[in-house]
């Protein structure tokens, strides 16, 4: 995706949001942080409630439904929200704003705020793959050398072998990461199916280079680590999980 | 009727009774489902049909205005008309150990009587005793009444088979229609049935907070029964509680003889104030209740003006008309600067 024009920078008030319309018809919030501007997807992602109607003071982002909240400047969860906003990059150039889509890789919850170089390392290592739907990325016994990140499109997980399968949930977020058994050094194999429910296109990246890219780069490599073990524990948190 | 729930982290099984409310069966089966007023209106429980079919029992109801996808649905409306499949879009858990189990109970009203000219109290005697946490609410079914509607617990008592309501006359409400037609303390006998406990706006005393309660009109209800729950653990002998309650004139004002009394014990660390919108606080009102404060305005902005400087390590309850509540969350958030996690409240209207 190109650069796309969104809205005017009068348009946007100091600590104020709008929701805004980009060329192509994508809809946008655009927030003013002390002068700064900011892009996310227009709805909260637990139940597609218009941001615009949250409450905002310059650095908090809160929808009014549920209480969710966001740090305005880098779309990370706050307190009750349970996932990231889907944050653009965005550019001002004179009076106009404009917006691009960010990678799958700096979306997702576990590899933003680390380094730039780290980033462009991890970035280097991600192969493109498109799914077509019913297709199945990796099956129960498999190796699990590498981790994926959902770029658009829907995997569903079943665990369990020939008829005795039951599902294990799904994943439906650009940023998404699944099959992180690859960045565990005891977890060799696959304990589940995963199988793209419809066309999907995921990142597919080397765990054991990710790892060596992590290792020399500690402080990229505890924060992600750090976001590794909280999204394991989400799934772990009773017996029966993925 | 088997219901197998499609969660974002795992799935569930679960089986619901002919015309069991989907929500309900989930919850019976200690499946935390995402919900809020369990009643239809806020849109909470939304879920997809996967696969198999549903009766909807509200198709009018308020909160579809948040279904978007066609086979999007309300849990808490719709039955399973057979073996289904259902996905919701978030992580769900097993429910809380520590939660008080939720059921179906059938109750009699015991006792209705006249609070205000526009509101009552409701005794309902249950079959059977429930356990539930101060500030959870009941789903009760009216005689004749279509649908059921969410009423919070005044009184906070363990396996009780009593408990206690205020109900809102609304113009045109079919529930006021139903209790307030007739004389003003009938209804004695009229048979009724219930779900629940239900809600997460709960107060336990090991909380270690101070409390700050807000409320307006009937949302008082609920503080009654957290107020209840702290004396009884002495819990305002550690920490301090403000209530607020908002009412539009001193003819609207009730409870005030049982929140002084909530007072007449804990007077150094709880403070009680009625919020009174439409009207000058009448000369008699601080004479007939000494206890209380008074004070002429909206009850959020009482509060905001009250609490100044005090919202250090404190949990807020809000209850109330949803502009109320709003107005609440808004100056919680942004000027307080409470974390979401400290201002609880279920919308349910």
């Amino acid at each position: 995706m190109g650069k796309r024009f969104v809205c005017r920078v009068g348009d946007v008030p100091a600590n104020a949001m709008k929701e805004c319309e980009a060329e192509g018809g994508l809809k946008l919030l655009v927030a003013n942080a002390g002068g700064e501007f900011f892009a996310y997807q227009a709805v909260c992602p637990h139940q597609d409630v218009p941001l615009c109607e949250g409450l905002y003071d310059g650095a908090m982002l809160t929808c009014h439904m549920h209480l969710w909240q966001w740090d305005i400047r880098s779309g990370a969860p706050v307190g009750l929200a349970e996932t990231a906003l889907e944050r653009y990059a965005l550019s001002v150039d004179g009076e106009s704003i404009y917006v691009e889509s960010k990678s799958a890789l700096e979306m997702g919850g576990l590899f933003a705020g680390a380094s730039e170089p780290t980033l462009a390392k991890l970035a280097a290592l991600a192969k493109r793959e498109e799914y077509e739907q019913g297709a199945t990325i990796y099956s129960v016994g498999d190796a699990a050398e590498d981790f994926f990140v959902l770029d658009s499109g829907r995997v569903e997980f079943r665990i369990g072998r020939d008829e005795r399968t039951s599902p294990a949930g799904f994943m439906l977020r650009k940023g998404e990461v699944f099959g992180w058994a690859a960045l565990l050094d005891s977890h060799p194999r696959r304990i589940a199916r995963a199988r793209c429910e419809e066309r999907s296109t995921v990142l597919r990246i080397d765990g054991r280079q990710t790892l060596q890219a992590l290792e020399a780069d500690p402080a990229s490599g505890y924060l992600v680590m750090k976001r590794l073990s909280a999204l394991i524990a989400r799934y772990l948190a009773e017996p029966g999980a993925k | 009727m088997r219901v197998q729930l499609n969660a974002r982290n795992r799935a569930y099984e679960f089986e619901a009774a002919p015309g069991e409310k989907i929500l309900f069966a989930g919850l019976r089966a200690r499946v935390d489902l995402p919900y809020e007023c369990g009643t239809g209106t806020c849109g909470t429980c939304k879920a997809r049909l996967v696969e198999g079919r549903i009766d909807d029992g509200w198709p009018e109801a308020p909160g579809r205005k948040y279904l978007k996808g066609a086979g999007e649905f309300l849990m808490c409306q719709c039955a399973a008309a057979g073996d289904l499949t259902a996905e919701v879009a978030s992580f769900v858990y097993a429910v809380d150990s520590g939660a008080c189990p939720v059921a179906d109970a059938a109750g009699v009203v015991a006792d209705a009587r006249a609070l205000t000219h526009d509101v009552m109290a409701l005794d309902i005697e249950l079959d059977r005793p429930v356990d539930f946490d101060a500030g959870q609410f009941m789903a009760v079914t009216m005689p004749g009444v279509p649908g059921c509607r969410g009423y919070s617990m005044v009184n906070f008592a363990r396996r009780t088979r009593r408990l206690e309501f205020v109900l809102k006359k609304k113009p045109g409400g079919g529930v006021s229609g139903w209790l307030f037609g007739g004389s003003q303390d009938g209804r004695g006998g009229a048979k009724v049935e219930l779900f629940g406990p239900l809600g997460k706006a709960t107060f336990h005393p090991s909380l270690g907070k101070h409390l700050l309660c807000i409320a307006g009109g009937s949302g008082i209800a609920g503080m009654m029964a957290i107020l209840a729950r702290a004396c009884e653990e002495r819990y305002f002998a550690q920490y301090r509680g403000d209530v607020f309650f908002g009412v539009r004139t001193m003819a609207d004002a009730f409870y005030l003889a049982e929140l002084a009394a909530f007072r007449r014990e804990f007077s150094g660390q709880l403070a009680i104030t009625v919020a009174l919108s439409d009207e000058d606080v009448p000369e008699r009102a601080a004479r007939d209740h000494p206890l209380l404060r008074f004070e002429r305005g909206l009850v959020h902005e009482v509060a905001k003006k009250a609490m100044q400087g005090r919202f250090q390590n404190v949990r807020a309850y809000l209850a109330g008309p949803p502009p109320a509540v709003d107005a609440a969350i808004r100056f919680l958030l942004l000027e307080a600067k409470l974390t979401a996690d400290n201002i609880r409240y279920d919308k349910f209207s």
